[in-house]
């Protein structure tokens, strides 16, 4: 059997260069292990970290300090991390996230107490971390579910949870050929499977409907109305985004952050913000590799910071120090002392909820996608 | 695939009149060529699937039996394969055309096209599920709005599953000769009666294993679809979207319980295929 010189060369060759790009990489992780930190978040808080990575690396903190992003949709952030992904600081969408990965060993179980122990560097946090009334440690922003529409709201579409789901008509031609069609909204919202977002727009419209005063039961039925009408379930908040931006649907449910950061994009949407809605707090987190690492614990640091929280509430999130909110509660909506009907989420009223309205075979949600399906 | 085309000449088996001090050598390098291709699809393929089914059944028979045909499952599986066979059996017929037309027919950019017709391999699933996206989504430009329908989902899986029945069939008509056909047209067949009893029949195998292919590709598509479905749980959630939602949830093993149950079927139409045309072969 012949075997033609210049065909090993062909084959050799570009087997040899292809190993090439992967060779050069070993060395440049290795030696930036010192003053890295990797930070693992959810979706939507993307372009917020760059600002706040850039900001840090400027303080006398973090300067030459590098970092290593990675966003996603945020049970599938968690469970990578559960897995072994590398993680300093974990930014979720909800708290039962971080206690997930407080029982795959990950993170501490006294993480909430982090900010305690490490938020003042630069600034005394105890008892004075609050902007009002719902005091939980551990969480970094607050924000809230509200509805995203097409710039001018076309579609009329109201501040009522209820209204979402009653059908409106059309009418054209005039006189004898006049139509009146029916029309249901078409409802954009992630998939609670994989995205935490998902699981905040559904239990606020949940809450909605209690709030306006459905019983449990014609809340359920109520959820089931707008689950019918949801035409998409993107994989992640963001994902779910940009699918509306395409085009799909006529309201998104969303976090009110990810909503301002498309209006100040200049994207054609607007926000309406519904008359009761849910109090959404995005926990952050050491892991255990993050608490050995002093780079990582100076930027959660500074997250808690004036500087770091500023950032945040410039960029749409509900700032969590009260000093920063005293100044920025001016530039976002005041939903009122009552519009906010289930408040205190945590981790173990996370538990009583995921196992009410998530579970895959027995939840609510999963089984009125079924019904629907 | 060379030993089917032309079996080399036994020299390997039967020791040459000169050179029989190499004939060990020779045999040598022979199993060791058998052994190196053995190792190597095990190692890509065998025992990463391996994996997989001895991680569906960690938690025993009845969790795996429970997450295979939860009801979300079943409801994946049922689009998943109505949409892979309608995009299947749409490549067959379309498929045969383009390499019928690609064969015997000589037109101006031929050469263009045959390039073409791989170019949803080279392309990244994702690329074309943009693409789809720009041109049937909500903001089409031809005011044809396919996404989050079965058929927008058929679409893109025709898209990416076209070169499988082309590239089958494409071969055998090149080395098909013209005289059976010639001869029942000269004797007073119709066209259709000659492409029915005579090139047909001869296409069948080849057709079959394209469609075949096509199929169980398309069963697993995952980049193009999760762009055009809109994801919806129990309406347009393919099978590959609601494997990766297990996955990325905390389920891995409900995940790899759906994702053998995707591989058996695969499987069965696979093998189902191969004996198929198997025996149209020998028929002829």
């Amino acid at each position: 059997m012949k075997f033609p010189r210049s065909l090993a060369i062909r084959i050799a060759l570009p087997l040899v260069l292809a190993t090439l790009p992967i060779a050069s990489l070993v060395p440049v992780s290795a030696q930036a292990s010192g003053s890295t930190v990797n930070v693992v978040g959810y979706s939507v808080v993307k372009t917020i970290f760059s600002k706040l990575e850039t900001a840090f690396q400027a303080t006398s903190a973090g300067s030459g300090v590098n970092f290593s992003n990675s966003f996603g949709a945020s049970d599938t952030q968690t469970n990578n991390v559960a897995n072994g992904q590398s993680a300093d600081l974990v930014n979720l969408s909800y708290t039962p996230n971080i206690g997930q990965l407080v029982t795959a060993g990950k993170v501490p179980s006294d993480w909430a107490s982090q900010e305690f122990s490490l938020g003042g560097v630069n600034v005394a946090l105890t008892g004075s971390r609050q902007q009002t009334t719902y005091p939980t440690p551990g969480i970094l922003t607050d924000s809230a579910v509200v509805f995203v529409v097409r710039a001018g709201n076309p579609l009329k579409i109201g501040t009522s949870w209820l209204n979402l789901v009653k059908p409106y008509t059309t009418t054209s031609g005039s006189g004898k050929t006049k139509v009146t069609t029916k029309h249901t909204y078409g409802i954009v919202t992630p998939n609670p499977t994989t995205s935490g977002s998902a699981r905040w727009n559904l239990i606020a419209a949940y809450a909605g409907a209690i709030g306006a005063g459905d019983s449990s039961s014609k809340a359920q039925s109520y959820l089931k109305s707008l689950l019918t009408d949801t035409v998409a379930q993107p994989v992640s908040g963001s994902a779910a985004l940009a699918a509306f931006l395409g085009g799909t649907g006529d309201v998104l449910l969303s976090y009110e952050d990810d909503a301002l950061a498309a209006v100040a994009a200049g994207d054609a949407v607007q926000i309406i913000y519904p008359s009761k809605t849910i109090l959404i707090e995005n926990p952050v987190a050491l892991t255990k590799t993050g608490l050995s690492n002093p780079a990582a614990k100076a930027f959660y640091s500074f997250l808690f910071s004036t500087a770091g929280q500023t950032i945040l509430a410039q960029n749409g999130f509900r700032p969590v120090l009260k000093s920063v909110w005293k100044t920025a509660a001016g530039s976002f909506h005041s939903f009122g002392a009552s519009a906010m009907p289930i408040t205190t989420f945590d981790p173990s009223g996370w538990t009583v909820l995921n196992g009410q309205f998530f579970d895959p075979s027995s939840g609510i949600v999963s089984q009125l996608e079924q019904s629907i399906g | 695939m060379l030993d089917t085309v032309s079996p080399p000449p036994s020299s390997a088996t039967q020791p040459p009149r000169k050179g029989w001090l190499l004939w060990p050598f020779q045999t040598l390098a022979r199993r060791t060529s058998q052994g190196v291709a053995v190792t190597f699809y095990s190692l890509v393929v065998l025992i990463p699937l391996a994996a997989l089914f001895s991680s569906a059944f960690t938690h025993g028979w009845g969790f795996f039996w429970k997450a295979a045909t939860a009801k979300e499952a079943l409801a994946a599986y049922r689009l998943t394969i109505t949409c892979s066979l309608l995009a299947a059996l749409t490549n067959a017929v379309a498929g045969l055309g383009t390499a019928w037309v690609l064969v015997r027919d000589t037109f101006r950019g031929k050469a263009i096209l045959n390039a073409l017709i791989d170019l949803p391999f080279a392309l990244p699933t994702v690329v074309a599920g943009v693409t789809f996206y720009t041109l049937y989504g909500p903001k089409s430009p031809v005011h044809l709005t396919l996404t989050g329908t079965w058929t927008g989902i058929t679409v893109a899986i025709v898209f990416v599953t076209l070169p499988f029945t082309v590239r089958s069939v494409q071969p055998v008509i090149e080395t098909m000769t013209f005289n059976a056909e010639a001869a029942a047209a000269t004797l007073g067949a119709s066209p259709w009666r000659v492409f029915r009893t005579i090139t047909l029949p001869t296409l069948l195998p080849a057709i079959l294993t394209g469609t075949g292919l096509a199929f169980a590709r398309a069963m697993g598509e995952y980049g193009s679809v999760v762009f055009v479905s809109n994801n919806l749980p129990f309406r347009t959630e393919v099978a590959s979207s609601y494997i990766y939602s297990l996955a990325s949830a905390g389920d891995p093993v409900g995940a790899a319980a759906t994702a053998v149950t995707m591989l058996v079927m695969a499987l069965v139409v696979l093998i189902a295929v191969s004996v198929a045309s198997r025996r149209l072969v020998k028929g002829s």
